[in-house]
């Protein structure tokens, strides 16, 4: 699905907590999340804390999408 | 470590007044049985059904399977840490079953849990329809959750299996098999010629109904470490996870793993086994770091010129697959990867998640995507209507009149990644 949106010229983001896999795919901006089952959240957080981290890394899928890039790039 | 396998072959199984062994054939007191797993009160329903090999039965939705086998001589109890003491196995002497096994099944605990045929078109998918089985059917509480759901139904699993394995203490054995693993240095010492060959088993350990346990401990726990092959023919290992029927391995798959059998057949002649590193497959990308470079850090100190990695599972595993795969050859290590595919019911897709240049030898034990019809059987064991919902089925895969059309996904042991299984592929 990456690859498909940006055949079309639309940059893409791929939040996913394999990177490797992510790398394998061919992705090209890739922000490292949490675990497979909570890519996005973490249940052993409390809630305002679980809310700053998603929001960190919806911030840093942000800024990836921004920055231009010279292949594929992990935004750690 | 020294174990021999005392081997009694059965042929039949039989409810009769008394559990025991007699030429060839298991008989069992069906009544005290079923009080033993009535001993845990979360139980609220038991019943107990024979499966015979050729007969008109599906069994459905499958748990686990196990062989009953007990320990005669040597330390330990089989199941160590589980049920049994947690005292070292793998020495001495144990009795088996050889032809019998123990089969879970009730109200389903998680979605990928499968089908048994004893007979027909999927009997040919499942080691385990050659099996004279013991099915034990059990429902819980109505109020007890998932987790709580599989470890009762796993703990049942495994005492139902020691109760018919005492059966066998006595019973004199059709074969005995010897197994050795010596120290690591005295083993290079006695066969200086040979090539060192160490077997890398990933453990299924992703959590959420998908774990296995190492004398007790929770595998997504664990460090990668060593083993004596023979601790895992006495139970070391058992399964505690309801991931895809075709390619997890039940604790039967552990006790008979065929990758241990065939390195131990080739022992001391084409090459030397020098033992097993098991790791984990868990979710965290750093622990797959942690434990891919814990594993090929303990096959560089075991100075091997090769290892066989056999996976657990598909999907992530396939990194843990790979991650070991490329730091191993990293170390100037052969491999060769066991693993399965998910290539699509034409078999025209990329088959793992994940792949490197590096895995240049690969075994698969099969497309899990194909699509199967089974036709109805006499009898069901378990819930029926949960082909619908497993892993590998689908909405109408269970048709009026009995017929399932369901892809290999959904058979317990069809593309399993051990090799206990017929299926495979060449290339060319």
């Amino acid at each position: 699905m990456v690859k498909g949106i940006e055949k079309y010229g639309i940059p893409v983001v791929h939040m996913c907590t394999v990177v490797p896999i992510s790398m394998t795919v061919g992705a090209n901006r890739i922000v490292p999340t949490i675990a497979i089952p909570h890519p996005l959240g973490n249940p052993n957080l409390d809630e305002k804390e679980e809310y700053n981290l998603r929001k960190r890394l919806v911030d840093k899928a942000l800024d990836a999408l921004v920055t231009e890039v010279d292949g594929q790039t992990v935004f750690e | 470590m020294h174990l021999e396998l005392g081997n009694i072959f059965i042929k039949d199984v039989q409810f009769a007044e008394k559990t025991h062994v007699k030429d060839g054939v298991l008989y069992v007191n069906k009544e005290e049985l079923e009080a033993l797993i009535r001993e845990d009160d979360h139980i609220t329903d038991v019943s107990i059904d024979l499966a015979r090999p050729g007969e008109s039965v599906r069994i459905t939705p499958v748990k686990d399977v196990i062989e009953p086998r007990v320990k005669v001589e040597g330390e330990g109890d089989i199941f160590p840490g589980v049920i049994g003491k947690v005292n070292q196995v793998g020495s001495g002497r144990t009795h088996v079953l050889k032809g019998a096994a123990v089969v879970t099944t009730g109200r389903i605990v998680g979605f990928q849990e499968g089908i048994i045929d004893m007979t027909g078109p999927g009997a040919e998918y499942t080691p385990f329809s050659k099996l004279n089985n013991v099915v034990i059917t059990m429902d819980v509480k109505e109020e007890i959750l998932q987790h709580a759901h599989e470890e009762i139904l796993r703990l049942a699993g495994l005492k139902a299996a020691l109760y018919l394995g005492e059966a066998a203490k006595e019973v004199e054995p059709d074969e005995v098999k010897s197994y050795e693993t010596l120290p690591l240095l005295k083993s290079v010492e006695k066969y200086p010629d040979l090539p060192k060959v160490a077997y890398v088993q990933m453990l299924q350990s992703q959590g959420l109904l998908h774990d296995t346990y190492v004398y007790g401990v929770d595998a997504k726990k664990t460090l990668s470490t060593f083993m004596y092959p023979t601790e895992i023919m006495d139970g070391a290992i058992i399964s505690g996870n309801c991931v895809s029927a075709c390619d997890k391995n039940t604790t039967y798959h552990h006790l008979n793993n065929p990758v241990v059998a065939d390195l131990f057949e080739k022992h001391g002649k084409e090459l030397n086994f020098v033992g097993v590193i098991i790791t984990n497959e868990n979710v965290y990308l750093a622990d797959k770091v942690r434990s891919s470079d814990w594993a090929s850090k303990l096959a560089e100190y075991l100075g091997v010129d090769g290892v066989i990695i056999s996976q657990e599972g598909f999907g992530n595993p396939d990194t843990d697959l790979i991650m070991n795969c490329v730091k191993i050859e990293d170390k100037g290590i052969k491999t060769v990867i066991i693993t399965d595919e998910y290539a699509g019911r034409d078999g025209a897709s990329q088959s793992l998640a994940d792949a490197d240049a590096k895995a240049d030898a690969v075994v698969t034990g099969g497309n899990a995507n194909e699509v199967i019809e089974l036709p109805p059987m006499d009898k069901v064991i378990g819930d029926v209507s949960v082909a619908n919902v497993i892993a590998g089925g689908f909405d109408g895969s269970l048709r009026e009149d009995g017929s399932i059309v369901v892809e290999l996904q959904a058979i317990t042991g069809a593309t399993n990644e051990l090799g206990f299984n017929k299926m495979s592929a060449k290339g060319f």
